[in-house]
């Protein structure tokens, strides 16, 4: 048997001690081994050791999610990911979840627009059971009318009791359905309660053995581990498993025009008038996204961010402010949602909004508020390295989007070294009328 | 035609492969031997206005967490002034001499950091986050905070109009109300009652009462500072002593505090909570301090009963009769006592009879020994999932205050698997025996127009209102 690796390498991210350290800083916090191959089937594998605590985590991610559904299916990868816990050819219903809480580790699972992740952080001594158990609902998943039934019924009632309590939430995907111009970016990731009812067996076994394939998938493993006896287990349980037929092309990521959207939505269910405002900004790949993420700090990110500081804390125009830069494979929006007490209110919350951006536009941010913006960034970023959970899904994260770790050492750097003028050039570029969508909410 | 047929049955059997399976497959692989614990090492150094100074070496990750730890808690809050120590624990970023509460939050901010607060029984807490390149401009704002607070009466307010308000929304929580009331009822007339203070003591709050509990209790040598990074301790040590050498010391009467003596006899209390859909039960009683010899075999015990979906509890109450959407049991630990308590959340036609079903499971654990392969499910639990529960700096910066505020000695966590190894049935039989599980205080949170009349098969339902307070009995047989 060949088994050729095709990619394999490894680096320490370490720098020579002498460097200047504020250069520096951004290599040295990320000292830890990290080596990347592809198994015979096309399953991309990242390693990462750290033995500090005898614990391992495994991420299986697999690049699907509700882009890849098709009109009539909404939520049909969410409904998936439920069912990839009903059982499989040698693990029966519920008994995923039940093998890993008995040695005290921790399951879940998270379906985004574009990919669908599945995690457990277990004893380092269990290594192989969590690669069994994985590798069996890889290969061997059991979809059937009865568990289908099951899952399509916990859906529904998640719906339900999200419209329930959560009286925002219709206005999230209306406000998606004007930011984005086509269906695959559009669509809400739970899915119409229609479309669930109508998913039949034969959907589910085409999504699944379209998608959920050795070539679609990337595993990670970082805590203790033996990585020798680690690569043979990845082989025995996962290069065994048949590759699938090449993917589907992805629905094309059109922009939008360029056109500035302004609509209403009149709802009985809200308790207080709101409002979305969104900005389409650069892809994901772009350089300025850099610059963009650190405006996400500046405007939004902290209790003492522009926008939170003002419209919450001095001038008491909203009671709830969230949003920040959203990514769906490589669009990226800018969302900003607000409630307020009354529509007199809203007027003057954009009016505040808009002030803010147009001071960002005409004049630089303070050096010490662009580092402050930093720093909250840097925090957020080196805590994504926590825990041996969080490492294992920040590294596949990071692949899915990247398709390689050849930035990954100085991508923190490229963030720190944001200016001020990139800050005034990103927020004229993209902040304008006509890259905006403005939702206003009115109780009917 | 039949060979032919032969032929495409093998060639079927080679392209399916769901139906030919390696034999690794059919079942779990056995684990590899446990590896051994290893907790990251700790310093400690006494500083001499009397810090207590741990430091906790971790040097993977390029931040600091750094909590403080003043040795008073609620059970410290004067009698009259129930909610004291909480409350002056939320005034300790609220504006210093020389800085205004938000411009604090800036600066911690500018550290990459964040703050939290937290107040317990018997120690309050503060906990900064923060980039390890800024710890000095972080010890400096932390000794701003403790040396020269202001206490102004304009912050003061501030805080008692988060506080009530926090509290009017907490009520609104069923879970929240029945463990305040639980622990009420528990702790009756024992300093540590005064957790269970609700948003009406808010008000009685001054500046005067602030500023003399401050002086009291915030104190070095009745604090604990923990540090957990990439620090030595003579680095850490000077440090901390050049930001904090000016705090003085004064002496303080630390008295022993006795555990509150467990409750004796069942007792039913219940809570109306108009629209509540669901009924939530808590059920109790006092026992073991964590100092207990009895800690590790109770913490079995408990992991049996109810301590995941895979317990006896969760079992019963909702894979098998359907009653419950979880239920779990629990066990927190204070200085005098440990409070031993199920929760769950029932359909209420099936109150009565789902804490029937609760103190049917723990008087079968009383009754019969566990056997050996549900104490080992019970083991291997605790055992793999210690140390997720270390994982986060923080979490384990609380386990290091835990054994100083306790005074646990450092081998109570480092020897965790060991001492969880040594239990087995007849240990956990023991134990289950030496406490009074049976005669727990049982507090049911529900709507009183669809819960009350599942209760009426009990001989006496007391009824409090969302605050606490008593406001009438129920005796069985009688209308109200």
């Amino acid at each position: 048997m060949f088994l050729k690796r095709l990619f394999i390498f490894t680096f320490a991210l370490l720098l020579p001690l002498e460097t200047a350290p504020a250069e520096a800083q951004g290599q040295k916090n990320l000292s830890f081994p990290l080596s990347h191959y592809e198994l015979k089937n096309g399953m991309q594998v990242i390693l990462s050791e750290d033995y500090s605590l005898p614990l391992v985590s495994v991420v299986v991610a697999y690049n699907v999610g509700s882009l890849n559904e098709q009109q009539g299916k909404t939520g049909l990868a969410y409904l998936l990911e439920n069912l990839m816990f009903q059982g499989s050819q040698n693990v029966s219903q519920m008994q995923h979840i039940s093998y890993i809480n008995r040695i005290g580790g921790i399951p879940n699972a998270d379906t985004k627009e574009d990919r669908t992740l599945f995690y457990q952080t277990v004893p380092s001594n269990q290594l192989a059971l969590v690669l069994w158990l994985e590798s069996d609902r890889m290969k061997s998943l059991d979809i059937n009318p009865s568990n289908l039934e099951q899952a399509k019924e916990a859906l529904i009632g998640e719906i339900q009791q999200r419209k329930a309590n959560e009286p925002y939430l219709e206005s999230f995907f209306v406000f998606d359905q004007f930011l984005f111009s086509d269906f695959a970016y559009s669509h809400p990731l739970i899915g119409s309660e229609e479309d669930i009812r109508n998913i039949t067996v034969e959907d589910v076994k085409d999504f699944y053995s379209t998608f959920y394939v050795p070539n679609n998938a990337v595993l990670c493993i970082a805590g203790n581990m033996n990585k020798i006896k680690a690569k043979e287990l990845l082989a025995k349980y996962f290069e065994t498993i048949l590759k699938g037929k090449d993917l589907p092309p992805l629905p094309p990521s059109k922009l939008p025009e360029k056109k500035e959207v302004i609509e209403t939505l009149k709802d009985s269910l809200v308790p207080s008038p709101a409002f979305h405002l969104g900005y389409r900004i650069a892809s994901s790949r772009s350089n300025d996204f850099y610059a963009l993420t650190v405006l996400d700090y500046i405007l939004l990110r902290s209790k003492s961010s522009r926008l939170y500081k003002r419209l919450i804390k001095k001038e008491r125009l909203a009671y709830h402010l969230s949003g920040g830069i959203e990514k769906r494979k490589e669009l990226a929006t800018f969302k900003i949602f607000a409630i307020n007490n009354n529509e007199a209110m809203v007027d003057l919350c954009q009016k505040a909004i808009f002030s803010e951006i147009n001071k960002l536009k005409s004049s630089f941010i303070p050096e010490e508020e662009l580092e402050k913006s930093k720093n909250l960034f840097k925090m957020d970023y080196l805590r994504r390295f926590a825990t041996s959970l969080d490492r294992a899904i920040f590294l596949t994260e990071t692949f899915l989007s990247q398709k390689n770790f050849e930035n990954f050492p100085s991508e923190l750097d490229r963030y720190l070294k944001v200016t001020p003028s990139e800050i005034v050039g990103i927020v004229n570029r993209y902040f304008t009328r006509e890259n905006s969508v403005l939702l206003n909410i009115k109780m009917k | 035609m039949r060979k032919k047929l032969f032929l495409l049955v093998i060639l079927l059997s080679l392209r399916t492969p769901l139906f030919s399976q390696e034999r690794f497959r059919k079942s779990p692989p056995f684990p590899e031997p446990l590896q051994e614990l290893r907790l990251p090492p700790i310093e400690s150094a006494i500083l001499t206005n009397g810090l207590t100074l741990s430091l906790v070496f971790r040097e993977n990750l390029s931040l600091i967490s750094l909590q403080l730890v003043i040795l008073a808690g609620e059970s410290s809050s004067p009698p009259n002034l129930p909610g004291m120590a909480t409350f002056t624990a939320n005034m300790l970023d609220r504006g210093t001499l020389s800085l205004s509460s938000s411009r604090i939050e800036e600066t911690i901010e500018s550290t990459g950091g964040d703050f939290s607060i937290s107040t317990s029984l018997d120690y309050s807490s503060f906990t900064l986050n923060f980039l390890e390149e800024y710890i000095d401009k972080a010890l400096d704002i932390l000794s701003k905070m403790i040396l020269q607070p202001a206490f102004l009466e304009r912050e003061i307010e501030n805080v008692k109009r988060t506080m009530f308000y926090d509290l009017l929304d907490k009520a609104k929580d069923p879970e929240f109300l029945a463990k305040r009331l639980l622990l009420q009822l528990l702790f009756k007339n024992h300093p540590y009652s005064k957790i269970s203070f609700n948003e009406d003591f808010i008000k009685n709050m001054s500046q005067k009462d602030v500023l003399s509990f401050f002086d009291k209790y915030y104190r070095p040598n009745n604090a604990i500072l923990v540090l957990s990074g990439n620090l030595n301790l003579t680095t850490a040590s000077k440090k901390v002593s050049h930001y904090l050498n000016t705090w003085e010391n004064k002496d303080l009467e630390r008295s022993f505090l006795p555990p509150p003596p467990p409750n004796d006899k069942e007792k039913v209390c219940f809570i109306d909570l108009p629209q509540a859909k669901d009924c939530t039960i808590y059920l109790g009683n006092v026992v073991l301090p964590i100092t207990s010899p009895d800690f590790f075999p109770f913490i079995v015990l408990n992991q049996v009963l109810g301590g995941t979906p895979n317990s006896r509890l969760f079992m019963n109450l909702r894979e098998s009769k359907g009653y419950a959407y979880f239920a779990f049991s629990d066990v927190e630990f204070y200085k005098s006592c440990g409070v031993f308590f199920v929760k769950t959340k029932v359909t209420p036609e099936v109150a009565y009879t789902s804490i029937q079903e609760i103190l049917k499971e723990i008087r079968s654990v009383i009754e019969e020994k566990i056997s050996t392969f549900e104490i080992e499910q019970a083991k291997s639990y605790l055992i793999g999932n210690f140390p997720l529960k270390i994982e986060r700096f923080d979490n384990f910066s609380s386990k290091i205050s835990d054994i100083k505020a306790f005074r646990l000695g450092e081998e109570h966590w480092n020897k965790y698997y060991e001492n969880i190894m040594l239990i087995d049935s007849e240990k956990v039989f023991e134990v289950a025996q030496k406490y009074p599980l049976l005669t727990p205080i049982i507090v049911v949170v529900g709507d009183k127009n669809v819960v009350i009349e599942s209760l009426k098969d009990f001989e006496k339902v007391e009824v409090y209102n969302s605050k606490g307070i008593l406001q009438y009995t129920l005796t069985k047989g009688e209308d109200k």
